[in-house]
C-alpha cells in the first residue's frame, strides 16, 4: 500500500539530517511498528505521510502512484492520530465529530452514518454531548481516534497515541488498532512503549538519526537474539569472564550482563561449563530471546536524547 | 466541497466563540466600558462650565467702576468665595480655580482718557485649570473692563450715562457648523472607542491561533486537506460578523444608554447611512486583516497577551482614539496620518459629524480595504510557515 524509498529531508538551518535515506514499506491488513528514540526522525516521517512537508529526496508511493497526487486526489486517504489532542475542547464529541467529518468532505447521510459508526468503534456514544475538555486522558485518546476514523482511511498513522492513559484505555487503544487492521487498514505505529509493539505489529522498524537500523518482522528481530547468552556472574570480574569465554564468541558488558554471541557449533552447554570450570558462579542466565527492548537499547547506544 | 468545510468551520467558530465567556467580555463589554466612561469623563470637555468655577475676587479700589465690575462679574459667574488667608496655596491645592485682584487705581485709570497704564486687573489660576477654561476667563474680563471704561468715557465726555449699554458681546456672532448635531463627548467618543473596539478582534484571533497551533488541530485540518486560505476565511469571516455586532451594540449605547446614565445621546439623524456602512466594513476588514496577519506570527499566548493589545494602545494613541489629532504638534499629525486607526476614526467622524458621502469618505475607506488586503496576503503567507515544520 505505502512504499517509501530513500527518503531525505534537512530541515533550513539544521546541520544534519532529520530523514536520510529511509525505506519501508506498509501493507493493508499490517501493523508496522515504528520504534525510536527523540530525535530518530519518527515525526518528520509522519509530517511527510501527512502531506505537511515537501519531499526533498526520495519517493513516497501509495499504490505505486506519489503521495503529493494521492492527496490532491483525495487527501483523507491517508489519517494521522496525532500526539496532540487535536480538536477543539469548547464543542462536545459529537459537534467535534461533525465538523471534522464536513471537513473530511463527508455529506448528508454518509457523514452520519460515519460519525456514528465512528462513535461506536471507540464507544464514546455515551459521551456524544460531553464537552471535549471535561473528557478524561482515556477518553481524549478515543475522540482523537474516532476524528482520525471518519473518513475511513486507508492507513492510519498513529503517533504515540497510549501517552497518559491509564492502563484499560491503553488495552481498548490497542485492541482498536489491531482490529482496524484485521478490518484491511494499513496502520502506522509509533510509540516509546516496546511491548506495545510486540503485542500489535506484524513488522517493525528501528530508526535512529534518520536512518532505518532495523526492518523485519518481529519474529526476525527477535530472534536476532538466538545465539546469545546473557550471564550475571557476582564472584568474578566481568572483565575476567569475558577473557575466558573470549573464545567461544564476542563478548561484551552490558551492565551487570555478560553477552556472549555465540561462535557458530558452540552450544550454550559448552559456554556454561566454560564459565563454571573457571570458577565463575552463574546467578542468573538467559538464552537465545531477545526482547525488542534490548535490541533497541542496543541499537541506539544506550545514550540519552535531549533533542 | 470547500463551501461546505468552510460553512462548517465558520459555525465552529461561533460556537467555541460564545462559549469563551472571556473572549466575549473582551470583544464587547470592554469598548462598551470604555465608551461610557470616556464620555461621562469628558462630558464636559465640548462645552467647559466657565460658570460655576470656585473663584475668589479681592478689591483693592474704592470707585465706583471697581463696585459695577464686582456687580457685572458675578451676575457672570456667580457670587465668589471669601478670599483665603493663604490665596496662592488655596489655588495650587485646588480649592479655588481662579483669583480675581482689582489694582487701587482701577476706576481712575478707566475712566482717564490718556492711554491706561500699569496692570489694573490680575488673574491667577489654580495651576491644572484647563486652558481653555483660562482663556475663556481671560477673554471675559477684558471685553467686560473694555465696556466699563468705553461706558465711562463716554458719560465723561458727553455727559450721557449708558451703563450697560455698552454690550459688546452683542456685536460678536459665533457659531460652530455642525448639521445640528453639537460635537458632544458621546458624539467624539463613540467613534474613537468603535475604532479601538473592533481592532480588539487582534487578541481575540491571535489566542486562538495560538491554541489550535498547539494542540494540533490547525495540522489536522491542513492534513485533512483544508487548505490554509479556507482555515484563515473560517476564522476571519466570523470575526467581521463580531465586528458588525459591536458596531451596532457601541452605537446603540451612544443613542439610547448615554441618556439613561446622563450623558449626552450619539445621534445619526441626518448621517448618510452608506457612508457609515462602506466605512465600517473598511475599518473591519483592515482589524481582521491586521488580526489574522499578527496572530499568523505569534507564538506562544504570552505574545498574544502583550504584542496584540501593545500594539491596540500604540495605534489608538498615535490615531487619534486617546488623544484628538488635531490637538498633536504637525510631526504628530503627520505620523498618526499613516495610522490605520487614524483613517478609520477621520472617516468615522467625517460620516456622524459632517454627514459625509461615500465619495467623501472614500479615501479613507480605500486606505482601510488596502491596508486589510495586504495584511491577508501577509496573513496567508505567515499562516503557510506557520503550518509547515
Amino acid at each position: 500500500m505505502l512504499h517509501i524509498s530513500d527518503l531525505g529531508y534537512q530541515y533550513p538551518h539544521s546541520s544534519k539530517p532529520a530523514l536520510d535515506g529511509i525505506a519501508l514499506t506498509a501493507r493493508r491488513g499490517q501493523v508496522l511498528g515504528l520504534l525510536g528514540p527523540n530525535g530518530a526522525g519518527k515525526t518528520t516521517l509522519i509530517s511527510h505521510l501527512a502531506g505537511l512537508l515537501p519531499i526533498q529526496r526520495g519517493q513516497i508511493l501509495i499504490d505505486g502512484v506519489p503521495l503529493a497526487q494521492v492527496r490532491a486526489a483525495s487527501p483523507t486517504r491517508i489519517a494521522v492520530a496525532p500526539q496532540e489532542y487535536a480538536f477543539y475542547p469548547a464543542l462536545s464529541v459529537r459537534e467535534n465529530l461533525q465538523c471534522f467529518a464536513a471537513a473530511s468532505r463527508l455529506g448528508g447521510k454518509v457523514r452520519q452514518e460515519r460519525i456514528a459508526q465512528s462513535l461506536a468503534f471507540t464507544q464514546l456514544e455515551r459521551f456524544a454531548n460531553t464537552r471535549a475538555a471535561r473528557l478524561s486522558g482515556g477518553l481524549k485518546r478515543r475522540l482523537n481516534l474516532a476524528i482520525a476514523l471518519l473518513p475511513s482511511p486507508e492507513l492510519v498513522l498513529f503517533d504515540e497515541p497510549t501517552v497518559g492513559v491509564d492502563p484499560q484505555s491503553r488495552a481498548f487503544i490497542l485492541d482498536a488498532v489491531k482490529t482496524l487492521a484485521r478490518e484491511g487498514t494499513a496502520v502506522i505505529y509509533t510509540t516509546h512503549y516496546m511491548e506495545e509493539i510486540e503485542a500489535i505489529a506484524d513488522h517493525a522498524i528501528i530508526m535512529d538519526h534518520g536512518k532505518v537500523l532495523r526492518d523485519g518482522t518481529l519474529t526476525d528481530l527477535l530472534g536476532e537474539g538466538a545465539a546469545r547468552l546473557r550471564l550475571v556472574i557476582k564472584n568474578m570480574s566481568p572483565e575476567t569472564v569475558c577473557a575466558q569465554l573470549a573464545a567461544l564468541g564476542a563478548t561484551r558488558i552490558e551492565g551487570e550482563y555478560i553477552v556472549v554471541t555465540l561462535n557458530e557449533n558452540i552450544s550454550p552447554a559448552t559456554a556454561i561449563a566454560a564459565a563454571e570450570s573457571a570458577g565463575a558462579r552463574i546467578e542468573q542466565l538467559d538464552y537465545g530471546h531477545y526482547n525488542l527492548e534490548h535490541l533497541f537499547m542496543a541499537l541506539t547506544q544506550r545514550s540519552l536524547r535531549d533533542e | 466541497m470547500q463551501m461546505q468545510i468552510l460553512i462548517a468551520l465558520i459555525r465552529k467558530e461561533f460556537m467555541v466563540l460564545l462559549r469563551d465567556v472571556h473572549a466575549l467580555t473582551s470583544l464587547f463589554l470592554m469598548p462598551v466600558i470604555f465608551i461610557v466612561i470616556m464620555s461621562l469623563a469628558l462630558k464636559d470637555i465640548y462645552s467647559p462650565p466657565v460658570r460655576g468655577q470656585s473663584y475668589a475676587l479681592e478689591v483693592r479700589d474704592k470707585g465706583p467702576l471697581a463696585d459695577e465690575f464686582v456687580r457685572r462679574w458675578v451676575a457672570l459667574r456667580g457670587a465668589p468665595q471669601s478670599m483665603p488667608a493663604a490665596p496662592q496655596e488655596a489655588l495650587r491645592r485646588g480649592a479655588l480655580r481662579y483669583i480675581v485682584i482689582v489694582e487701587p487705581t482701577f476706576s481712575a485709570v478707566l475712566s482717564a482718557p490718556n492711554t491706561p497704564s500699569g496692570v489694573q486687573v490680575r488673574l491667577i489660576a489654580d495651576p491644572a485649570l484647563e486652558i481653555s477654561l483660562f482663556r475663556a476667563t481671560e477673554a471675559q474680563l477684558s471685553a467686560l473692563i473694555g465696556e466699563l471704561r468705553a461706558e465711562a468715557l463716554q458719560d465723561r465726555f458727553t455727559g450721557i450715562s449708558t451703563k450697560g449699554g455698552q454690550a459688546i458681546h452683542l456685536l460678536v456672532s459665533t457659531e460652530r457648523l455642525s448639521l445640528g448635531i453639537h460635537p458632544t463627548a458621546v458624539q467624539q467618543n463613540v467613534p474613537a472607542w468603535l475604532v479601538f473596539g473592533m481592532f480588539f478582534v487582534v487578541n481575540a484571533i491571535a489566542n486562538l491561533l495560538v491554541q489550535e497551533n498547539d494542540n494540533g488541530t490547525l495540522s489536522r485540518l491542513l492534513t485533512l486537506g483544508v487548505s490554509p486560505g479556507v482555515q484563515l476565511l473560517s476564522k476571519g469571516l466570523p470575526y467581521l460578523v463580531v465586528n458588525a455586532v459591536q458596531a451596532a451594540l457601541m452605537l446603540a449605547v451612544g443613542i439610547w444608554l448615554m441618556p439613561l446614565l446622563g450623558g449626552d445621546g450619539l445621534s445619526l439623524a441626518g448621517i448618510h447611512w452608506g457612508s457609515l456602512i462602506l466605512l465600517l466594513a473598511a475599518l473591519s476588514i483592515a482589524a481582521v486583516g491586521m488580526a489574522l496577519a499578527l496572530a499568523s506570527l505569534i507564538r506562544t499566548h504570552a505574545q498574544a497577551s502583550t504584542i496584540g493589545p501593545i500594539l491596540n494602545v500604540l495605534m489608538a494613541a498615535l490615531g487619534g482614539v486617546m488623544v484628538p489629532r488635531s490637538i498633536m504638534p504637525a510631526t504628530m499629525q503627520t505620523i498618526a496620518g499613516y495610522s490605520p486607526m487614524n483613517w478609520g476614526l477621520e472617516g468615522l467622524l467625517a460620516v456622524l459629524l459632517r454627514h459625509a458621502t461615500p465619495v467623501e469618505i472614500l479615501p479613507q475607506a480605500a486606505c482601510l480595504a488596502a491596508f486589510g488586503a495586504v495584511m491577508l496576503m501577509a496573513a496567508v503567507v505567515l499562516f503557510k510557515r506557520r503550518t509547515s515544520l
